[in-house]
């Protein structure tokens, strides 16, 4: 795209606003109580754009905690009617670029599959993402080291970013050109200030130095204390494992998918008893890997984006971003080790 | 209608039949007449409306593809409502999904199933499928263990193994008991005791994960190179689709990349 930035003067963003809900059910971020998540937008509400991640990830907005997928009638015999995915148009205003690249994971756990989730796809569709460049990079936040930075663009429609008097605006894709055609933006030969961002806060090592250290004893000493209480899976833009279930309230009964952890003992506990993941350390080992190993090889991306939720959630502030530092030293010391014997 | 692949079609339970004390097996067809193409090896996702559901081998396959078994061991909520299902009613099915057996890679090569429990039941299909295509095969040896006599599955199918002379059939039991005359042992040492070679044989293990794991040993121990050895792997699961992540074996997934693997395709501490 070629189209170049538009400015947005910070006194008509409320206006721009209702502009765009106009037209599509329009979510932003939004203060609930002590943090910030995604809210669908009233019409003439204040709002403010976070200049970097929110506490709560978008991922609730293509795949909900709790997600009827089929209903039916709990007294009757077999009833089993498909949920219809949701089809009004809808625009996600405001996700910054490692939520999109949590995005772009789950598209391809979700979509690139022999069996595409037809529900996950329809929100995708009807969704436009105004995505917002970083205009700060948090003591938590670690893209630059997850081959991201505050500037990333792909996977968004249209990206903005903060400026000295407003906002500026740029569509990325043919689609959404419309979107920025409100009057209330002008063209403008101002840029986006460009930034130097930080690197090497939570380094990991690479796939394979990490599969050499299955076997190590690491996983027994990081997993200690290690609570299993899964608030980091939850807290992940890119976390998806789910359970399925059927719940039943009086006449109504749902089959629903919802989210589930890999750090719970119940999680791949069979009915048998039989548990291949039953140590904690296993569990943590798992995880990691899957962050930082599994998904190249399943996905060929990391499932990591750096978006340092993880760290910021983790009551015994041991996440998986943090142990980085402690599998690299073991690395070293296993080379060093290697040449001596 | 675009809906996700995790909403069940529904089937009518057309056959129920007692196998043992604890194992049911329940032969359905799809509801609106459609084919079920399952090859062996592969599995379902069996739904109790308001239960949830399961993910069960496809124990049997008719020839016209249209009815097909699940032999359902009593565990937990699911299998108990499951067994409180009578012909005529109405479950769901998503499926069938995973890889199968290989078989027709294995012709000219002889085939030894080795069976534990209710382990029998993805592998039946596999017995079935040589014996439609005897020519393609030269032999086949059947291991099957029980813990009593009273467990051993598929009665009628043993009796016509037995009676069949392109089958070698062993059956054993865990511990002696009254009136049984055939084998005492546990499957991997009864597998050891008849010195099974691998002469251009391969086998096809499948029973509790400590079964599997034995098993293992004692055919590596008769000289069996692990790309002989087959296995079908029992692993939580949900989706059934590589999409719910929680039967992973490293970065491989039990029901999209298995469940039928080769010993020497998965890491040796699966097992």
């Amino acid at each position: 795209m070629s189209a170049g930035w538009k400015l947005l003067k910070r006194g008509d963003l409320g206006a721009f606003l209702d502009s765009l809900a106009a037209g599509a059910e329009l979510w932003v971020p939004r203060r609930k109580g002590t943090r910030w998540d995604f809210d669908q937008y009233e019409k003439g509400t204040d709002t403010t754009f976070p200049t970097s991640i929110i506490e709560v990830s978008a991922k609730a907005l293509f795949f909900p905690r709790r997600r009827p997928i089929a209903r039916f009638n709990p007294k009757a015999k077999w009833s089993v009617e498909p949920v219809e995915p949701a089809s009004e148009p809808r625009i996600v205003m405001g996700m910054h670029p490692c939520d999109v690249a949590g995005v772009r994971y789950m598209d391809r756990v979700f979509l690139a599959n022999d069996h595409p989730d037809r529900l996950y796809e329809a929100e995708r569709n009807r969704t436009t993402i105004i995505g917002m460049r970083c205009s700060e990079m948090k003591p938590t936040c670690h893209c630059t080291d997850r081959n991201l930075s505050p500037d990333e663009t792909e996977g968004m429609d249209v990206v903005f970013a903060e400026a000295e008097d407003g906002l500026l605006f740029r569509a990325l894709t043919e689609k959404d050109e419309r979107l920025l055609g409100s009057p209330l933006l002008a063209a403008t030969d101002a840029k986006p200030e460009a930034k130097e961002w930080p690197k090497g806060r939570h380094l990991v090592p690479g796939p394979d130095e990490l599969m050499d250290l299955y076997d190590d004893d690491f996983w027994l000493e990081a997993s200690d204390i290690c609570l299993t209480c899964g608030a980091c899976t939850f807290a992940c833009p890119t976390c998806t494992c789910y359970l399925v279930a059927d719940e039943k309230f009086g006449d109504e009964g749902e089959r629903v998918t919802a989210w589930d952890s890999c750090q719970f003992l119940s999680y791949s506990r069979e009915t048998s008893g039989h548990n291949p993941r039953r140590s904690n350390a296993a569990r943590l080992r798992n995880r990691t890997l899957d962050k930082f190993a599994y998904s190249f090889h399943k996905h060929g991306m990391s499932s990591c984006t750096g978006c340092g939720r993880c760290v910021l959630i983790c009551p015994i502030q041991r996440s998986f971003p943090q142990l980085g530092t402690k599998l690299k030293e073991r690395v070293e010391e296993k080379k060093s080790k290697a040449r001596v014997s | 209608m675009a809906t996700t692949e995790l909403v069940p079609r529904p089937a009518t339970l057309v056959k129920v039949t007692n196998e043992s004390a604890d194992v049911m097996s329940f032969e359905m067809e799809l509801g609106d007449g459609s084919s079920m193409d399952s090859l062996p090896g592969q599995f379902v996702e069996v739904s109790v409306q308001g239960y949830g559901e399961a993910t069960f081998a496809v124990s049997r396959l008719a020839a016209d593809h249209k009815r097909f078994a699940v032999s359902v061991k009593r565990m937990g909520h699911l299998t108990k409502m499951l067994h409180r299902a009578a012909e005529g009613e109405v479950v769901g099915v998503r499926g069938p999904y995973g890889k199968p057996f290989p078989v027709e890679d294995w012709k000219g090569r002889g085939v030894v199933i080795i069976g534990g429990g209710i382990g029998l039941a993805p592998l039946r299909p596999v017995v079935d499928y040589i014996l439609g295509h005897k020519t393609d095969y030269p032999g086949l040896e059947i291991v099957f263990g029980a813990r009593t006599p009273g467990d051993l599955l598929f009665k009628e199918d043993l009796a016509a193994w037995a009676r069949d002379s392109f089958i070698k059939l062993h059956t054993t039991i865990d511990f002696p008991a009254e009136g049984w005359n055939s084998r005492v042992g546990f499957v991997p040492v009864v597998a050891k005791d008849l010195g099974l070679k691998p002469d251009n044989r391969v086998a096809v293990v499948c029973g509790p994960p400590i079964m599997i794991k034995l098993t293992a040993v004692a055919l590596r121990e008769s000289g069996w190179p692990d790309e002989s050895i087959y296995t079908t792997l029992e692993a939580k699961m949900q989706c059934g689709i590589g999409q719910c992540g929680r039967c992973n074996i490293g970065s491989k997934l039990v029901c999209r990349d298995g469940p039928v693997f080769r010993l020497d395709q998965i890491p040796s501490d699966s097992l």
